[in-house]
This record gives structure tokens, sequence and C-alpha cells, in this order.
């Protein structure tokens, strides 16, 4: 029989008591889990999100949006004041074109469709002048015999290839990533478009006349569009399609996110009139607000769950120590110091708090993935079209619907945490009754009950 | 053994100043078995509380041994509680969670004394004072009264104590128990080597002690 032991045999003492402290305690810890893992969850998701959807600046010719529209294309020797502006850290340039089969011995693993043959046939007739769009399929066009073209990318910059194509995730499936820096005539190929030309690793195939070499075959998964295109060095694009320095969108990779609107806004004004700039904040400030107010929201609840659970310690605490005043003069009396007492009453506390923390990290780990979805699904709701078609596009994907997948994961760090909070919170309860432990008159003691 | 010089003990209760203990001064040789006397509320508590060092006088020495206790600090006043002083109370006060041989062990653990060393002397208490080994791991809740102050009294012997305090001892008892524990507490006296202060009111008690000291709104009357 020693402190430890009667500290921990006290908590059992009343066990109605100890049961409805260590469950309501238990509830208010495991709460305040839950807050913390949703909390944790939103915050990644947040960061996450930040991170998906970039700090780019999205710079495209004005009048165009892919092979529509009007107007004239950038150039290189426009865009290159670009990336020397302050907090641009690179540009990533990209120069479109469509393959058809008057110039390219490549079938598309595209079927025209309904869609393809509409597409065809109003780009056929609206042959505007003087831009760079329409008109590519010649007079004696047949839209019943339509074959899809084939896309080819041109690219000065493969470190993020998945935004210059259009797709969220490229994955190299065979060869090795194209230098797009090179002037050799090589190219990565689709994976739909390699099957159905045959080609691989090694093989030629043959654009204006040229003979190009499959360094890479890529996969883009859940994209069938850009599964069937070709990534080529944009020089090599520009000179094949006679489009010397000409740029049909521009990426500019911004240090900070913080820094995003002002960067925008110096290449807006440094590129004037002739494009169009604009980048992801606004779409993404959209996006994440909910999950920024889930945040707080669980913020607030988590320092609230423990403050109530401090609360409850401490309350105990109180009760149980004006309980057992006469028992403690008793200790005093007999000989035990204030320390000794107080160090009795505080293991008597820890005891508590860990039965509760115990049953809190139960209820946390059990409910904290079903609260946090419940948390974000109702304040995430109208955001799921945020960021649309444009935002994909734009900005690589930035997978604005999946903002309500969020994982709740529970890591040690957090059952750490969770121990830790506890621990603070008995050592509240510990304090409050050492200090009434250390007011007690060992004299009370003979004061006839 | 203790010497008392003009102790007092004052409550300012009320806005008024009220001497529980006023102006008390005597002395107790070694191993005598003495009883206080007196009204209630004379102040028989109040003094037993300064003898046992669970109060401070406002005023005056207590001298144990050589030693003011009135003049000790904290530290000091623990150790003199724990192994000098032994105190049973009117209401046992035993711990209720504890088994009998557990109270009986607590001041020992208090003392720093080796585990194996405090049970064999609880055990070799409680069989002294009459609690038969098979009630030794039950709770105070189960033992009689006159049981309870048994227990209390081995526990108060336990650090084998110079003074044992005993406020009221047998109040709480019929007068057979009450006689028992009287009795009991004789004989520790003169076993144990030990001065025994008995607060009473049984005047029949008090005429079997060594000496009675009489109190009367906190004075010494005889
Ligand atoms: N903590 C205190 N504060 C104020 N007054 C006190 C305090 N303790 C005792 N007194 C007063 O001191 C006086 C003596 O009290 P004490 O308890 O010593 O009496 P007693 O002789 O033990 O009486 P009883 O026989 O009823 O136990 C009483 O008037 C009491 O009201
Ligand atoms: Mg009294």
């Amino acid at each position: 029989m020693n402190i430890f032991t009667r500290g921990i045999r006290n908590t059992f003492r009343n066990l109605i008591r100890t049961f409805s402290v260590v469950f309501i305690l238990g509830l208010s810890i495991g709460l305040s889990l839950i807050m913390l893992i949703s909390r944790s969850a939103v915050n990644d998701k947040i960061n996450q999100t930040k991170s998906s959807i970039g700090n780019s600046v999205s710079i495209r010719p004005a009048g165009i949006n892919g092979f529509e529209g009007g107007g004239n294309l950038l150039t290189t020797d426009q865009l290159k004041p670009v990336s020397s502006l302050p907090h641009v850290t690179s540009i990533t340039e990209t120069l479109n074109d469509r393959l058809t089969s008057t110039n390219t011995s490549l079938q598309s693993s595209i079927t025209a469709g309904s869609f393809g043959q509409r597409q065809a046939n109003i780009n056929n007739q609206s042959n505007t002048p003087g831009g760079n769009g329409g008109g590519r399929f010649g007079a004696n066009f047949d839209p019943a015999n339509f074959k899809p073209p084939v896309t080819l990318t041109g690219i000065n910059n493969t470190s993020n290839l998945a935004s210059a194509i259009g797709a969220t995730n490229v994955i190299l499936t065979a060869g090795a990533n194209i230098d797009a820096s090179s002037s050799s005539n090589i190219a990565l190929v689709g994976s739909s478009l390699a099957t159905k030309n045959n080609l691989k690793v090694g093989s030629n195939f043959t654009i204006y006349s040229t003979s190009i070499e499959v360094i890479g075959i890529y996969d883009t998964p859940n994209n069938t569009f850009s599964n069937s295109g070709l990534i080529m060095p944009l020089s090599v694009v520009q000179k094949l399609s006679s489009q010397p320095n000409q740029v049909s969108s521009a990426n500019a990779s911004i240090d900070s996110i913080d820094n995003l609107n002002s960067a925008t806004a110096a290449i807006a004004k440094q590129l004037g009139s002739t494009a169009d700039v604009v980048n992801s904040q606004t779409q993404l400030t959209n996006a994440i607000a909910p999950l920024q107010s889930v945040s707080k929201l669980s913020l607030i609840c988590l320092i609230g769950a423990v403050a109530v659970s401090s609360l409850i310690i401490l309350l105990t605490m109180i009760m149980i120590v004006r309980e057992r005043r006469r028992e403690i003069g008793v200790f005093k009396a007999i000989g035990a110091s204030n320390f000794t007492v107080m160090m009795q009453f505080a293991i008597e506390s820890v005891t508590f708090t860990l039965i509760a923390a115990i049953v809190g990290i139960i209820i946390g780990v059990i409910g904290s993935s079903p609260i946090t979805t419940l948390l974000v699904n109702n304040s995430a709701s109208s955001s799921t079209s945020v960021g649309g078609n444009f935002g994909r596009r734009a900005f690589g994907g930035a997978s604005v619907n999946n903002l309500k997948q969020i994982h709740a994961a529970v890591g040690w760090n957090i059952l750490l945490y969770g121990l830790i909070a506890s621990l603070i919170i008995a050592l509240v309860g510990s304090l409050v009754s050492s200090f009434l432990i250390a007011k007690v008159r060992p004299a009370e003691v003979m004061r006839v009950e | 053994m203790l010497k008392i010089d003009n102790l007092v003990r004052s409550f300012n209760s009320g806005g008024t100043e009220v001497n529980a203990v006023n102006n008390i001064s005597f002395e107790v040789p070694s191993n005598a078995f003495v009883s206080i006397i007196g009204k209630s509320g004379s102040g028989k508590s109040t003094l037993l509380s300064l003898l046992g060092a669970l109060d401070k006088p406002t005023s005056g020495s207590i001298i144990v041994d050589d030693t003011d206790i009135a003049k000790l600090h904290d530290h000091a006043l623990i150790k003199y509680r724990c192994n000098t002083i032994g105190f049973v109370f009117q209401s046992y006060n035993l711990i209720p969670n504890l088994s009998a041989l557990e109270n009986v062990m607590l001041p020992m653990e208090f003392a720093n004394q080796a585990k194996s060393y405090r049970r064999d002397r609880a055990v070799k208490l409680l069989n002294e004072v009459g609690i038969s080994q098979d009630k030794h791991n039950r709770k105070p809740g189960k033992l009689s009264g006159g049981e309870q102050q048994r227990v209390a009294i081995a526990r108060a012997l336990s650090n084998k104590p110079k003074l044992i305090l005993a406020d009221e001892p047998t109040g709480n008892l019929d007068s057979e128990n009450g006689k028992m524990i009287f009795n009991l507490l004789h004989k520790l006296s003169k076993s144990e080597k030990t001065t025994i202060i008995v607060v009473t009111h049984d005047l029949t008690i008090a005429g079997k002690t060594d000496k009675s000291f009489k109190l009367s709104d906190g004075k010494l009357i005889k």
C-alpha cells in the first residue's frame, strides 16, 4: 500500500461518480480529439488543394480558346520578359496543333461520333480570316467521313505536363520523358494513340513529312482525349507547323500563393491587351472558404471541449476534496506532509483523466471519420461547382469536386496530443485540489462530526 | 517530558477575541497517564491540538523534550506529528477505504519504514489491542465502534510515539466499551512507555489517572 495504490484506489471509491465523470470526461476528450482530427484533416485538404491548384497564372492569347476564336497567338519573345518578373519562378509555354490526314501518318484513336462530325462541320464552314483557327480541313470536306484530328502539344517545360495537356495526372508507362528544350524530332505518345498506330518506344511516325521518334509512352487515367495526344518539344512543333515563335498558351509559376495576385497583375500589365491573364486565386478562395470555416469551427469546438474537460475534472476534484476534508486533516494529523496528500490526489485526478482519455480516444477513433464527413458535407455542399470546366482546363484539374473527399486519419501524433491534453486537464484538477488541500487545517480533525 | 508555559490560543470570532486557551502552564512527567476534564467549550480540544502541533499557539511555549514546538517550522512540525505524537479521536477518524491493517500501517509509511516492518508491526499492534486476525483486513465500516477505536489506538502507537493525545476516546462508546478502551490505554501507557493525555467527561475515568487537570473557560483551575 503506498501513495500510488491509494490514489488509484480512491478513484474507484464512489463507483457511480467515477462512472459518470469518466463518461462525461471521456465524451468531452473524445470530442476534442474528433475536432483535432477533423481540423488536421481539413487543414491537410486545404493545403493539398492550395498546392494542387498551384501557384500558377494562366496566360492565353486574347480572343482564343483552344482552337476557337480569333486574333493572334502569343510569341515566345513576348513571353520572355514575363519570366523575369518578380515572383515568377518559371513559365511553361505550349503550342497546340491539330494533325489531320493531310499532314500525318497517324490515325486518331478517337472515333468521330456525332459530336466530332458536328464540330468538324462548323469548323470547316467558319473560315475566319486573320486567325489561326478555322478552315483546316479543306473545301472538299465530307463530314460523314470525318476523322478526328490528332492533338499535338508543343511544350518547353515538362515539369507540369498534366496541366499542359489538360489532364489531372500523366504517368509515363514506357521509355523516357522528352527534353522539352531539345530541337530533336522526338515525341511522347499517348497510350491509346500508340496502340491504335502500333507505336512503341523507338518506333517512328511522320508528321509534316518529317520522321519523329517515339521516346516515351504516357497514360492519362480517365482522360481519353489526352490519352490520344502527342507531346513534343515546343521549338520542334513551332518549326514543323510553320508557326515560328508562336505560343497558344502559357502558365507562369509563382513562388508563393501569397504573391499570386500581385504577380498576375504584373504579368497582365506586361502583356497588355494581347493576353488574358488569370489566376486560380478566386477559384481557390471560393473552393476552400467552406473548409476554412470548418477548420475554424473545429478549432472553437476543440478549445471548448478542452475547457469543458478541464472544468469537469476541476469541479470533480473540488467536490472530492471538500468531501474528504476531514480525511485530509487526518492524514496531516498522523504525519503526512502536504506534498504527500497532494500527490495522492494528483494521482487520483490523473487516473480519472487517463481512464477518460482511453474512453475519449475510443470515441475519437470511432467518431472522427463520420463527424468530419458530416461537417465538411454540410458546409462544402455549395462549393461543388466551383472551378468548373474552366478551372479544370486552365489549372490542370484543380479537382474542386473532390474537396469533400476528406480522409480523417487518426495518427499517433493526434493520440499523443490527446494524452498531453488529458494530462494538462489532470494537472489542472491536481493543482486545484492541491490548493484546497494546503488550506485544510489539521486541527479540523478535532471537530466532532 | 512536557512543559507548557503561558500558553494562549485566541480565536477571532465575529470581531471579538476569544481566548480558547487562556494562559495555561503545567508540566507532565514522562510515562504519566494524565486526564483533562472540563465543560463543553472550555478549551480541551484546542489545548490538545496545540500539544499535537495541529495548531499554533498565539503565544507561550510548549516544550517537548527540550524543544519548543511552538517555534518549529512546517517541515519539523510534520516530523514531530509523525514521530512523537499519536492521536486518538472521539470519532475514530480511520480512513474508510483502507483496511484495519492498512490504517495502522499508514503512519509508518509517512515515517518511511520498510514495508515488511510496517506489516509486522501493524499485525502485532492489532493483536495487542485485541483485534483478531480475521478482522485485520476489514474496512472500518465493518467494525464496531469499540473495534474501530482499538484500531485507532493501534494506529496512534505505530510510530512508537512519546506522547499519545486522546480527545474523548470513549465519547462515542457505551460505558462498557468505554471502560475497555480506557483500560487498554492505561495498560499501554505502562507497556509501551508512553505519556498519555486523555480528554474526558467521565469523572470516574479521570479519577483513575495519575494526574487530572481541570479547564474552565480556557483556564486551568486545579
Ligand atoms: N477554529 C475556531 N474558530 C473560532 N473559535 C473556535 C475555534 N475552535 C474552537 N473555538 C472556540 O474555542 C472554545 C473552545 O473550544 P474547544 O473545541 O476547545 O472546546 P472543548 O473543551 O473541546 O469542548 P467539547 O467538550 O464540547 O469538545 C469554544 O468556545 C469554541 O467555540
Ligand atoms: Mg472537544
